[in-house]
């Protein structure tokens, strides 16, 4: 058991904060939210440049050879700074689909340029209507619709999943600009950008198919978890930075003659308000060390993560926003857009309900509601 | 970075493990099972303590020529963890981790020969004696005086809430021995028979039923100078030590887990499904899940010699929440089984019941008795504000 960050990781750390203290401070935020593209190519290509878009891919795959907590890592970072890029949809879900997925060739063909920043990915899974595959000759023919596929507008290519005729699940390479295919665009309520897609007879070359015929649906489980365990990563930052800009503001802020906070009732709910932030950091470690463990421990460490950090950022964003008075009711501080980072963290990937209901099912098991967190050797 | 135990640990497990098999015998797991109050009935502890001294584990934190273990911080974490899944009575408390740690640092070599031994071996039972009626949270303002006659201190005033102070022949109590300057400095820290002329001990028993905690009086009680820890004057420093044993130290997580395992059966077997209850219940095992990160991250911090900072009051706020929490949704859960008030003390020799009813008659009582733990060693107010200074700076 070890659970100290070691030097490498302060690195990154420090880097990732470093560059985006300097280069992304809310102004710039704002105006990538407000932007066609809605993000930066920019930062994008610095990020290529820093090796951020490699992180977590296998020296073998063109990558860094990092784990989930380097991934961790910068993802709490881009949450503390309110980052926009699609490093979620294309790294994470993208990437991580092709890596798990893909036979040597398709990782060869689409990790390369994924990695240099040239092409971006989006996972269109959530199902608005069935989604349905169909070989025709050497071709797949792709009918279905998707919901809500996290930034999508702004992909190169599409990852697609879809029921196969023997009634396993597969993933599709998909281009956008695929005949057939239909995107409507629309802007989250953090910034972020969704789209909903329609596919009407995409033809994709047999080859589309990510990795050949094995079912998908463990590996895209195993995917989104390990989205989940990042986007996690990503509510801890923005509920450290909302902590950190209350006190602040209740130290700055004075009224009856004195600042905020030396209230006690303020002083003691920023308490509650950290103790809630560290909470969801540990419950959030928890889920990154466990992504490679025994599935039951992944999902109760994942799902339990998801619903433990969805209530505790609920909890610190009204507090953050109660403690400021009016003014945190408003768009003009960067409070107002950390709440609404953890209002979507709250509703994408399966929301805090249906992850608790998740967890429930899998600490029925008193042999799991007993064990401790410490795993066995052989399982590890 | 990772969560896995390495081979040695698995090793010392079963160890631990083979150990309590035969130290926690079913009649004395289920008087623990059965323990409504917050610590163990020291009779209960009395056995198992004799086979923790036969093993030589009887004071773990201690250091080895003391008869410590000097385990690594995960070889502790798991004797805790074990010792609650196997349902060991807690022993031992107020000795091993209390006054052990200031004998160690503050006592002198006689004052370690006169009173280790007795801690180790578990003849000597001791009870803490701080909480004054008028000092509670403001323990600096305690009046109880102490007046220097020759070798002696004679003593006089009251102490309160002190817990076992009928079942302890020892106290350590907090004195004043000066009423010059500031408070802190006129307060020392010495050592009682509890059978010394002029104690008086009087029963307060707590609202769950369970007699825990007393009044001790005293009157004109001559106690030795010799059983004075550290310097005149100079008790506060001590006091404050022991605290930070008292507050976070302990693991608690072993403990909490066992509590919400039964809690887990006990939702199974009467309310599968009320909606309500399984999520509350689920919301605490992410609480649960939650606080152990903590806290081995906690050790892993000790582990590789960093300072975990001022966790121990994070980590006191959490559990002491949580035992509440799932000793509440206990009662809940139970419906009206939760009105059959059984007064007798102890519920193990009281009670002759098929073990599921046994165990019914225990969840109103340590809903009660619970509601102890936010407000003994610091109350949730205090570490609170401990944390506003040093966590937030204010
Ligand atoms: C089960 C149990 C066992 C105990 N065992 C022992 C023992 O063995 N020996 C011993 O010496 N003592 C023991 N105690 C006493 C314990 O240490 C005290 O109860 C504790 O320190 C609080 O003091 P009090 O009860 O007088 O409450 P008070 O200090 O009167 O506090 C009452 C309320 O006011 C709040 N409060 C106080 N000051 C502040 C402040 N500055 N800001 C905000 N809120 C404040 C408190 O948090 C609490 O909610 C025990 C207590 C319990 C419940």
């Amino acid at each position: 058991m070890d659970l100290q960050y070691d030097s490498a990781h302060k690195i990154l750390r420090e880097t990732a904060e470093r560059f985006l203290s300097e280069k992304y401070d809310f102004r710039t935020f704002r105006k990538t939210v407000d932007s066609d593209a809605g993000y930066s190519p920019d930062v994008w290509a610095t990020f290529a440049e820093m090796g951020w878009l490699a992180m977590p891919f296998s020296e073998e795959d063109g990558g860094l050879g990092g784990g989930a907590v380097e991934v961790a890592i910068l993802m709490e970072c881009f949450g503390k700074n309110l980052v926009v890029e699609p490093y979620l949809a294309s790294v994470v879900l993208g990437g991580g689909l092709i890596a798990t997925l893909g036979t040597p060739a398709q990782k060869a063909e689409l990790l390369g340029p994924l990695v240099e920043g040239k092409t971006k990915l989006a996972f269109a899974h959530d199902n608005r209507a069935p989604t349905k595959a169909t070989l025709r000759g050497n071709d797949y023919v792709i009918a279905g619709a998707k919901a809500a596929v996290l930034s999508a507008p702004m992909a190169d290519t599409l990852l697609v999943s879809a029921t196969l005729t023997n009634g396993t699940t597969g993933v599709f390479v998909v281009p956008v600009t695929s005949s057939g295919l239909v995107l409507r665009p629309y802007r989250s309520v953090d910034g972020n950008r969704l789209a909903d897609i329609e596919l009407t007879d995409v033809f994709v070359p047999g080859p589309a198919l990510l990795g050949g015929n094995g079912d998908a649906t463990q590996a895209i489980a195993a995917v989104i978890d390990r989205a989940i365990a990042a986007m996690s990563s990503d509510a801890v930052g923005a509920m450290s930075a909302m902590v950190t800009q209350t006190i602040e503001y209740t130290k700055m802020r004075v009224q009856f003659g004195q600042p905020l906070s030396k209230f006690q009732l303020l002083a003691h709910r920023m308490v509650d308000m950290r103790v809630a932030e560290e909470e969801a950091r540990a419950s959030c470690l928890l889920a990154t060390l466990s992504l490679d463990g025994p599935a039951d421990r992944r999902t109760r460490a994942v799902s339990g993560a998801k619903a433990k950090i969805g209530r505790n950022s609920r909890f610190v964003a009204q507090q953050a926003i109660q403690t400021h008075g009016a003014i945190g009711t408003t768009e003009e501080l960067p409070l107002g857009a950390f709440a609404k980072r953890c209002l979507a963290y709250e509703i994408m990937f399966g929301s805090t309900r249906e992850h608790l209901r998740r967890y429930s099912a899998v600490i029925a098991d008193p042999a799991l509601a007993s064990a401790g967190l410490l795993l066995e050797p052989a399982s590890a | 970075m990772d969560l896995s135990l390495t081979q040695d640990d698995i090793k010392f497990r079963d160890e631990v493990r083979a150990f309590l098999k035969d130290a926690v015998p079913p009649d004395m797991k289920r008087s623990q099972a059965l323990t409504t109050g917050f610590s163990s009935e020291p009779e209960v502890a009395a056995g198992f303590h004799k086979s923790l001294v036969k093993k030589g584990w009887s004071v773990p934190s201690w250091p080895r020529q003391y008869g410590g273990t000097e385990w690594t911080p995960v070889q502790s974490y798991i004797f805790d963890t074990e010792c609650a899944r196997a349902g060991a009575p807690i022993y031992n408390g107020a000795g091993q981790r209390m006054v052990g740690p200031v004998l160690l640092k503050y006592g002198t070599d006689a004052q370690k020969q006169k009173y280790l031994p007795g801690i180790v071996s578990g003849d000597d039972h001791w009870a803490q004696g701080y909480s004054e009626p008028g000092s509670g949270s403001d323990l600096a303002s305690l009046k109880t005086r102490a007046i220097s006659d020759g070798d002696d201190y004679i003593v006089n005033g009251q102490k309160i809430w002190t817990t076992f102070g009928h079942k302890s022949n020892r106290l350590f109590a907090l004195v004043r021995t000066s009423t010059e300057g500031k408070r802190q400095e006129g307060i020392s820290f010495i050592l009682l028979e509890m059978n010394t002329p002029g104690i008086t001990v009087r029963p307060i028993v707590g609202n769950g039923g369970d007699h825990e905690f007393n009044e001790v009086f005293f009157d004109n009680v001559r106690v030795p100078k010799s059983g004075r820890i550290g310097e005149e004057n100079k008790g506060w420093e001590v006091a404050k030590y022991l605290l930070e044993f008292e507050r976070g130290g302990a693991l608690q997580a072993g403990r909490v887990r066992a509590q919400f395992t039964k809690l887990v059966k006990l939702v199974q077997a009467r309310c599968p499904d009320d909606q309500a209850v399984i999520s509350k219940l689920a919301e605490l095992g992410t609480d649960l899940d939650a606080m152990e990160m903590i806290d081995i991250s906690t050790l892993s911090a000790l582990q590789s010699g960093a300072n975990p900072g001022p966790v121990s009051s994070l980590l006191k706020l959490r559990w002491s929440q949580l035992r509440q929490d799932i000793s509440e949704l206990a009662v809940d859960a139970i419906g009206a089984d939760a009105l059959k008030f059984i007064p007798e003390r102890p519920l193990f020799e009281s009670l002759q019941l098929p073990p599921d009813e046994e165990e019914m008659l225990t969840q109103t009582p340590r809903y009660l008795n619970f509601r102890a733990y936010t407000i003994l060693g610091g109350t949730s107010e205090i570490q609170t504000g401990i944390l506003a200074k040093a966590m937030l700076g204010l």
